[in-house]
């Protein structure tokens, strides 16, 4: 299956265009953004379903804007990693929908316009993050992506909302910044920023550089995936933000760290100019502290959203742990969990929204008995539990037994227990909250009249709850669609 | 303690960091990977292919087109983030902040109504001369805008709200964007790639209409989003 | 090591000025003071891959009748001018987020707003 060439670039400009006419479009009347905001969604997730296809067929395939040569011109492009896409635009898709209502109740009107064109663009940067080949155009695509996060945390004006959106902004800034040090240094190295032409230039380079420029570049982007204990700004923002935002902001937006150590050790091990043992157990022990440490702090959250911001460390950790074990089952598990987790943490928070939204208690103290109210929201929420604790067959088992398996294959048995470690404490919060909202009797019986979430917000959780348990039994299909670009991935340092 | 962590921390930034560059090919030197790699064909195809003498302009707006485009999102990303932040705050204000300042001397007055004519000639200029001269969009752009903020200093609320047309206010703030990717379609539909300029000689003229129509884009827009976020901050005043 | 330093004195420049933003945003409280560091670290990276497009004795790369090369790598350059704006859309967003904090809180000092919350 061929696609039209610049169908790609499509997938990038058709977001950022339909965002920066969401304001003129909704200047009249505010739904009116939110119908435009969704058109666009829409109709970019019918492009991107098209690269996805193409690439599950005919594996990776790129396209220079201009029309010029690789080194020369700007390259994007397209392989198993970047179909991260599908899920980027179905994520959006539903917390638009979801958004409808909400943004109305918990939005000054005259900002709602501008909400939708915030979300746009930071999906529009997501989007151009995960298919460019040029390293400056990556760290442009981060800024449209990052400065609209903080601007999306802050949108809600609660009194300390302002607050985590500066901090989250200042260690955002920051952690850019290293990151785009380490592109200077590489452009200064190989004089050029197409990422698999510094890869194939860096071979002779001195080892000092290009250390401490790869170790710039992680370090930015373990900032960017909240990896303990570069997390601190992670819980506040992701709690306080509107609930579609959370969604988006802890399922895709710390993932963008993740695909950058994912482009990062592409680059890194094609070059083979060093090696790279001490980044990976660097990542191995933080992934397994940070799956440790989430956890143990989620326990003690009362605050719905609180304990799953903290879950969300908890989960990148095993991602990162993953990445750093650098055996074949163990990237594999990692790339697929970073499908798994959005969808499992979307639905969560999303069901999170929905409580808040009805009820507007967001503490389990608060919300005991809830799930006799608002069964269908509850019940979503109950299956995110089961599948992030990664209870078969839903969808967050087998990543976690393929990082487990890959822990066992690259002779770090140790890891594979603070995995197992990790998933029992999960468990205990999970299990803590479901028994809240379902057995614990209600703290004020005026909860057991609210209504269930409207059709809007609904829609979207079920669908989210019902892929959680899809790719669970289907879980097989990603599984095998990235194995060829983890094999390549590893190929040069003779793993796979 | 807290002084010796912060000491610790510098060092350890900063010692691998002066390492590193320490290795870095001589500063400098034309041999460097940076001078012999992709620049030369810049330099030495630049002004023929992509339609600017200003090799700086060539890539901004042509080999690494793409570039700027999302340069152009960022900034209006920052105006619809400021505006998300700022417009509608609910009013807890804490603190009351003077309502006026010191009223505005009559030499800034008179300094900036003589210069203001100037100011708008000198950013036509550079937005237009871009890809001869040093200049461009943006900064043509942010001298527009510059000279907004001046006249917001010397004026009433009323009188500076007039400043910025009132009605397709919201297109022009996204000019800049807007322009970027009707010069890519145009591209798409001359060549067959998004943002591919006609080359050649008898089309010379095609390419350097793209280019000025993406050059006055980004100039308004960006004129039009500094202004916005100026005005936008001042409003809570 | 320190003759190679020596060498390459403009990038060890970048390096102290990128350390003394570190320092500032680490230490000051006050969250203009913060950004302000923030923005001497950008300038810093800026500073540093504008410098890696020197060419000793090079001339500006605008073409035309009379320029000679060796000319500046105009890559860095054209990179730069896409960071500055990114960083000027930071900023505006941090001082959006300043004024708001200021107006809820009636203080920008990081520390007086923990005891607040």
């Amino acid at each position: 299956m061929t696609t039209w060439p610049p169908l790609l670039v499509a997938v990038v400009v058709v977001p950022i265009l339909g965002a920066v006419l969401t304001p003129v479009v909704g200047q009249w009347r505010a739904r009116r953004a939110a119908d435009w905001a969704l058109g666009t969604m829409l109709l970019t997730s019918v492009v991107a379903l098209l690269l996805v296809a193409r690439v599950a067929d005919g594996g990776p395939f790129s396209y220079v804007a201009g029309g010029w040569e690789v080194p020369y011109g700007i390259e994007l492009r397209f392989d198993e990693f970047s179909a991260v896409t599908a899920i980027i635009c179905l994520l959006g898709v539903l917390a638009i929908v979801f958004s409808r209502r909400y943004a109305e109740h918990a939005l000054p009107e005259v900002r709602i316009p501008y909400y939708y064109a915030l979300l746009l663009l930071n999906l529009a940067g997501m989007l151009g993050f995960s298919i460019t080949g040029d390293l400056f155009n990556l760290f442009v695509f981060m800024e449209i992506l990052s400065l609209s996060g903080y601007a999306l945390v802050a949108v809600s004006g609660e009194k300390i909302a302002e607050m985590a959106a500066f901090k989250y902004l200042v260690m955002g800034a920051v952690s850019s910044i290293a990151v785009l040090f380490a592109i200077g240094m590489l452009y200064a190295l190989t004089g050029s920023l197409n990422m698999a032409d510094v890869a194939s230039r860096l071979g002779g380079a001195p080892v000092a550089p290009v250390a401490v420029a790869f170790g710039m570049m992680a370090l930015g982007f373990m900032v960017k995936a909240a990896i303990f204990p570069l997390h601190i700004w992670l819980p506040d923002a992701h709690a306080i933000a509107p609930s579609p935002v959370s969604a988006i902001l802890s399922g895709l937006v710390v993932k963008v760290g993740i695909v950058g150590m994912l482009r990062l050790y592409q680059i890194a091990y094609t070059s083979r100019a060093l090696d790279l043992e001490a980044l990976n157990t660097v990542l191995m022990w933080l992934g397994a502290l940070s799956i440790v440490m989430g956890a143990f702090f989620a326990v003690f959250q009362d605050d719905v959203k609180m304990m799953l911001a903290y879950s969300t460390i908890s989960n990148i950790g095993y991602i990162v742990m993953g990445l750093g074990l650098a055996s074949s089952a163990g990237v594999i598990g990692a790339s697929v969990h970073v499908f798994n987790h959005a969808i499992i943490k979307a639905t969560l928070f999303l069901g999170a929204g929905a409580l808040i939204f009805r009820t507007g208690k967001r503490t389990l103290t608060d919300l005991a008995g809830v799930g006799h109210a608002m069964p269908w929201t509850v019940a979503a929420i109950s299956v995110g539990a089961i599948s992030i604790v990664g209870i078969p067959p839903t969808a967050g088992f087998l990543c976690k037994w393929y990082i487990a398996l890959g822990a066992v294959e690259a002779g770090h048995p140790f890891f594979a227990f603070a995995l197992v470690f990790g998933a029992l404490f999960i468990f205990i919060y999970y299990i803590r909250m479901v028994n809240a909202f379902y057995f614990r009797p209600p703290r004020d019986p005026a909860i057991l009249e609210v209504r269930e979430a409207p059709a809007s917000m609904l829609v979207p959780i079920l669908v989210l709850a019902t892929l959680c348990l899809v790719m669970g039994v289907l879980g097989r299909i990603p599984l095998s669609f990235i194995e060829p670009a983890v094999t390549r991935l590893l190929a040069p340092i003779g793993g796979g | 303690m807290k002084r010796a962590l912060v000491i610790a921390l510098l060092l350890a930034v900063a010692v691998p960091l002066l390492i590193a560059v320490a290795d870095l090919p001589p500063h400098g030197s034309p041999d460097a990977p940076a001078h012999t790699h992709v620049a030369p064909r810049y330099l030495e195809r630049g002004a023929e292919e992509a339609g600017a003498e200003n090799i700086v302009t060539a890539v901004i707006l042509n080999y690494r087109g793409l570039d700027t485009l999302g340069e152009v999102t960022v900034i209006f990303t920052a105006m619809a983030a400021v505006l998300a932040v700022l417009v509608g705050a609910r009013a807890v204000t804490a603190l009351d902040t003077p309502a006026s300042a010191l009223p505005v001397s009559m030499i800034v007055r008179f300094i900036v109504r003589v210069l203001a004519p100037f100011i708008v000639l000198f950013s036509i200029y550079v937005v237009l001369n871009g890809h001869v001269t040093p200049g461009g969009g943006f900064q043509g752009g942010t001298i527009a805008g510059a000279l907004v903020i001046a006249l917001t200093l010397i004026m009433s609320d009323e009188q500076a709200a007039r400043l910025l047309p009132r009605r397709p206010e919201r297109v022009l703030q996204a000019a800049a964007p807007l322009a970027f990717i009707m010069t890519g379609v145009t591209g798409l539909l001359l060549t067959g790639d998004f943002l591919g300029y006609p080359v050649g000689h008898e089309s010379a003229l095609v390419a350097t209409l793209m280019l000025t129509f993406v050059e006055i884009g980004i100039g308004v827009g960006g004129a039009m989003v500094i202004a916005t976020i100026f005005r936008t901050m001042g409003a809570g005043r | 090591m320190i003759a190679a330093l020596w060498h390459n004195i403009d990038y060890a420049a970048c390096v102290v000025l990128f350390c003394i933003g570190l320092y500032t945003v680490i230490t000051k409280h006050n969250l203009i003071k913060k950004f302000m560091g923030l923005n001497i670290m950008e300038t810093a990276v800026f500073a540093f891959i504008v410098a890696t497009g020197v060419v000793e004795g090079g001339n500006a790369p605008i073409m035309g009748p009379g320029v000679e090369p060796p000319f500046i790598n105009p890559l860095p350059q054209a990179l730069i001018l896409t960071g500055i704006v990114v960083a000027v859309s930071t900023t505006a967003l941090a001082l959006g987020l300043v004024i708001r904090i200021w107006h809820q809180c009636g203080t920008i000092e990081a520390d007086e707003l923990r005891e607040a919350e």
